[in-house]
């Protein structure tokens, strides 16, 4: 480790004998150890490295009604309703609750069941999900994720035409929750 | 002309790249680091969050109201409501016009509420700063009642766009 830039100061020409004919190195910059400052690099970017979370989380836009005195008028026949039971089993009916027979649906047909609805009447049908109070937040989420999923697919089967979404979340029915009661 | 054989030990690399790379991934790290916030050291609960597919969306980071409701780690079965405000200003005049927080809730950022504190908490919000946002930040294993009760609150005080914060799901399994 001969420190830095020096070529000045008395040069021992004469003792070197022979060798004091060789050429003069010319010495460009100068020397710095660089270990520590690698050491520390390393260390902190193993700091960062383990402390570092890649998992952001991310949002699910939701918008609720807001509370209008007006009731809003809709064709019971438009109306796809997504019922969660307590027990967090998933059921759905078209129409007319009287008419049409609730379904018990399993997370993965639902998403396929979703898209045929809405294929039938595009654009109009309203899709409506009802959750018990008993059930639990991450089923909600999960339903919610798969219209999401579902709508992604409407998107692309309708080519281009313009897609409007009617979704609301609703209450339960006291009704609704006796008709899915024993299935 | 007998020149003396320097004697080698080991062997020379040349540490050039390495080195680089290693500044390169240091630097990356440190600009990606985001340390936990005021709001995340004061909890002491864990959400567990329910994973959704994953996309693009993220949290916005200003004018942010988040409401947790978490489940207490150490008293299975406690559950509450939690607020916190990103906006430090915003934070003081709403804290400071609600009442039923104590003098010691109102220095803090996150605080444990009821129902009828959030309900105030979120009208005042909504007047201190109209551009204010709403997360439910909710753990999935709580009953949607908490969820139906909230939302109920914030559809009172027309605050009727929110966000539900989710976690991503690793891959494209569908979940039974």
């Amino acid at each position: 480790m001969g420190g830095g830039g020096g070529s000045l100061g008395p040069q021992p020409k004469a003792k070197r004998g022979k060798n004091s004919k060789r050429k003069k190195k010319k010495r460009v910059g100068f020397v710095l150890d660089m270990t520590p400052l690698v050491d520390i690099a390393f260390l902190l970017l193993t700091f960062f490295m383990f402390t570092t979370t890649m998992v952001t989380p991310q949002i699910m836009e939701m918008s609720v009604p807001p509370e209008v005195e007006s009731q809003v008028e809709v064709k019971q026949s438009e109306l796809f309703t997504i019922l969660i039971r307590e027990d967090d089993s998933v059921f759905y009916y078209q129409g007319i609750l009287e008419q049409a027979q609730a379904q018990p649906v399993t997370m993965k047909a639902l998403r396929s069941v979703c898209v045929e609805e809405n294929m039938k009447q595009v654009n109009r049908l309203i899709t409506a999900l009802k959750a018990d109070t008993s059930s639990s937040y991450g089923r909600l989420v999960q339903v919610l994720d798969v219209l999401n999923q579902a709508e992604a697919d409407i998107v692309k089967k309708m080519e281009g035409q313009k897609r409007e979404r009617k979704f609301t979340l609703a209450p339960v029915d006291p009704k609704e929750l006796e008709a899915i009661k024993d299935l | 002309m007998s020149k003396i054989k320097m004697k080698r030990t080991g062997f020379v690399l040349d540490m050039t790249p390495l080195v680089d790379i290693a500044f390169l991934l240091l630097t990356f790290f440190m600009f990606t680091a985001k340390f936990k916030s005021e709001a995340e050291s004061e909890k002491k609960f864990q959400i567990k969050r329910p994973k959704a597919a994953a996309d693009t969306s993220k949290l916005p980071d200003k004018d942010l109201a988040i409401i947790q409701i978490a489940i207490d780690s150490a008293n299975i079965g406690d559950t509450s409501y939690y607020f916190s405000m990103t906006n430090t200003e915003d934070r003081k005049a709403v804290y400071s016009k609600v009442e039923g927080l104590t003098a010691e809730q109102r220095e803090k950022n996150l605080v444990k509420v009821s129902l009828n504190v959030l309900d105030a908490l979120i009208l005042q919000s909504r007047l201190q700063n109209l551009k204010t946002k709403y997360a439910i930040d909710a753990d999935k294993r709580i009953r949607y009642s908490w969820i139906n009760n909230l939302t109920n609150v914030m559809r009172k005080n027309k605050a009727n766009v929110f966000n539900y914060v989710t976690d991503k799901r690793q891959g494209n399994r569908e979940q039974q």
